[in-house]
């Protein structure tokens, strides 16, 4: 089973620290979420582990490896995957040459987890998507370019995945699919980390609650525990609760 | 059409080309190495085997152009570090065509990295200016060069000689060996663009982030396309500067890479047929027409907008559309594809 370990992350532009130390661990045999307002520093976490930036301070070692620092295409390779808050794709190539790159650079790999795609049209049923194989990405509906997002990167062959606000944009119907999508992902091994701003969704999807509050960690533990904490409720689920 | 196969084909990953693009491949073959048995003349010979040249540099610059999107404006200045490789290894080395021509492609490639190398940092027309630059530098260093590179003056290089009994000096028999060159970067850009290398380098040039997510080390890919290109460039320059026999640095200026860049966007740089159209566009039109030098470029630039404006995917990528809507519409409205998006036959 995979570990990425972060200890003490802080990372700051100029004046401002969007990450002020903070440590937690992510296993790929659970899934994680991660919450908190605008601006706790979510975005930035993810950023900062894939290698987007590099940390002010601090240490991120996955499996043993320190990564902190490293260029992206290398973190990439040792098996951490991620999808971003915008949905990303090839736009102008067809659904099918989108995973295909993915899954020709992933099966590179030996140390990933989950199964080896044997084809496009493999990862794209998984996924849904293999009635689109022939459009073009950018003119598919949002929902499925969110899907289409994730397939890149389980074609990447991860160990573990990062996904940054991926049913963000999708209505109840495309976020439930997207929920049983990243289940299945998890049981052929592949560790899940999501962050979202629906609660409902997390609780559902999640065995663990991270936490984050301008840049730092407030807590961290099982859904229920995190969700009925007063400082958890007080800083963002206010009214909500 | 061949033409939009390569860079996108949609339908199917395989590489190999529908029935109606090999007969038309054929057809383009036999055509270029039929030319010389029309009686062409002299003039229409030697501009076709100029158009030749040009068109083995253009198949090089499509690679980074038309697949990692990545434009160049330093390709003259490519084809002058092959040709001026050639002419000195003749002058201080004797050696001849075909021996130099490994050297020629290798100098290219190398100097093609570093002319790449601005591309890491910048993009898009910063890019383009930087190499144009960098083309002009080049002019300006073999103008202050001296007795090694000859000066404003230039090179003589020896005739290409004989091989296998051919005179190769005889013009319809350099023309020929130029078309093959020219049919070997076809099939080289082709293969490439169908490869996963050429898939990588569209990944880079769709969106750079979500490449280096899944581990492509997008650096190395846009400066690995620059330096393939440049083998393309270093071959042109070699054949150039022995079929011209003389060269000199106003040969390899920034104009020459703007005549390119114009060339190959306006032929289409994702596109099998679209290098070698521009080529012949551009060389030929003006000589049929008989349009004034000064009017042609007034002319290229318009051609460019219109292009750019109208058809950016180049002349065979519209003809490619043109014909499969043809299509569409002979079998009817609702037979055959139904993807816009795929414009190949």
């Amino acid at each position: 089973m995979a570990t990425l370990e972060i200890t003490g992350l802080r990372k700051t532009f100029g004046g401002v620290v969007a990450l002020a130390g903070v440590d937690m661990t992510i296993r790929s045999e659970e899934i994680l979420g991660v919450i908190g307002p605008n601006g706790s520093g979510k975005t930035t976490l993810f950023n900062t582990v894939c290698g987007v930036y590099r940390p002010t301070t601090g240490t991120i070692h996955w499996n043993g490896v320190d990564i902190a620092g490293m260029p992206a295409y290398a973190i990439g390779r040792l098996g951490l995957g991620r999808t971003f808050q915008q949905a990303m794709s090839f736009p102008a190539l067809t659904v099918r040459e989108n995973v295909q790159i993915a899954i020709e650079h992933g099966s590179r790999r030996e140390d990933g987890a989950g199964p080896q795609w044997s084809s496009p049209e493999e990862l794209l049923e998984f996924v849904d998507l293999e009635a689109f194989a022939d459009e073009v990405a950018s003119v598919m509906p949002f929902g499925n370019l969110r899907r289409l997002g994730v397939a890149v990167a389980l074609g990447g062959h991860p160990a573990q995945l990062l996904l940054d606000e991926p049913a963000a944009g999708l209505n109840e119907g495309e976020s439930v699919q997207l929920i049983h999508l990243l289940r299945r992902a998890h049981e052929l091994g592949v560790g899940i980390c999501i962050i979202d701003h629906h609660v409902g969704l997390m609780a559902e999807l999640c065995s663990r609650l991270v936490v984050l509050h301008f840049g730092n960690k407030i807590a961290d533990g099982p859904v229920d525990d995190v969700l009925s904490d007063p400082k958890v409720i007080e800083v963002y689920l206010g009214g909500e609760e | 059409m061949a033409d939009k196969r390569p860079p996108m084909g949609p339908r199917t990953n395989s590489a190999w080309p529908s029935p109606a693009a090999l007969i038309l491949t054929t057809v383009v073959v036999i055509g270029v190495f039929a030319f010389p048995w029309l009686n062409p003349g002299y003039r229409a010979l030697s501009f076709a085997v100029t158009t030749g040249v040009t068109a083995i540099v253009l198949y090089g610059m499509a690679i980074p152009f038309g697949q990692a999107g990545i434009m160049s404006l330093g390709y003259a200045g490519l084809m002058g570090f092959g040709a001026y490789t050639a002419a000195i290894l003749s002058r201080d080395f004797g050696l001849n065509m075909w021996e130099a021509m490994p050297f020629s492609a290798l100098v290219a490639a190398l100097c093609a990295g570093l002319f790449g190398l601005p591309s890491l940092r910048i993009s898009g027309h910063h890019f383009a200016i930087t190499t144009y630059v960098m083309c002009e530098l080049l002019r300006i260093a073999l103008i202050n060069g001296g007795k090694f590179t000859g000066a404003a003056s230039g090179l003589d290089l020896p005739p290409i000689g004989t091989v296998l009994g051919v005179k190769l000096d005889k013009l319809s028999n350099a023309y020929m060996l130029v078309a093959g060159f020219m049919f070997i970067s076809m099939l080289a850009a082709y293969c490439v663009a169908n490869s996963r290398y050429g898939r990588t380098l569209r990944s880079v040039r769709e969106n750079e982030q979500l490449s280096r997510s899944i581990g492509v080390n997008t650096n190395m890919y846009k400066v690995g396309a620059f330096m393939l290109s440049g083998l393309f460039a270093g071959v042109g320059g070699d054949l150039q500067a022995y079929n011209f026999r003389h060269i000199s640095p106003d040969l390899y200026g920034g104009a020459t890479s703007l005549y390119f860049a114009l060339m190959v966007m306006l032929g289409g740089p994702r596109t099998a047929f679209g290098p070698l159209a521009g080529a012949i566009i551009v060389t030929f039109l003006p000589e049929f027409m008989r349009i004034d030098p000064v009017d042609s470029r007034i002319a290229y630039g318009l051609a460019l907008i219109a292009v750019v404006m109208l058809i950016p995917g180049g002349v065979i990528a519209a003809v490619g559309r043109g014909y499969q809507w043809v299509m569409r519409t002979l079998r009817g409205p609702h037979a055959g594809s139904a993807d816009p998006h795929s414009a190949q036959v």
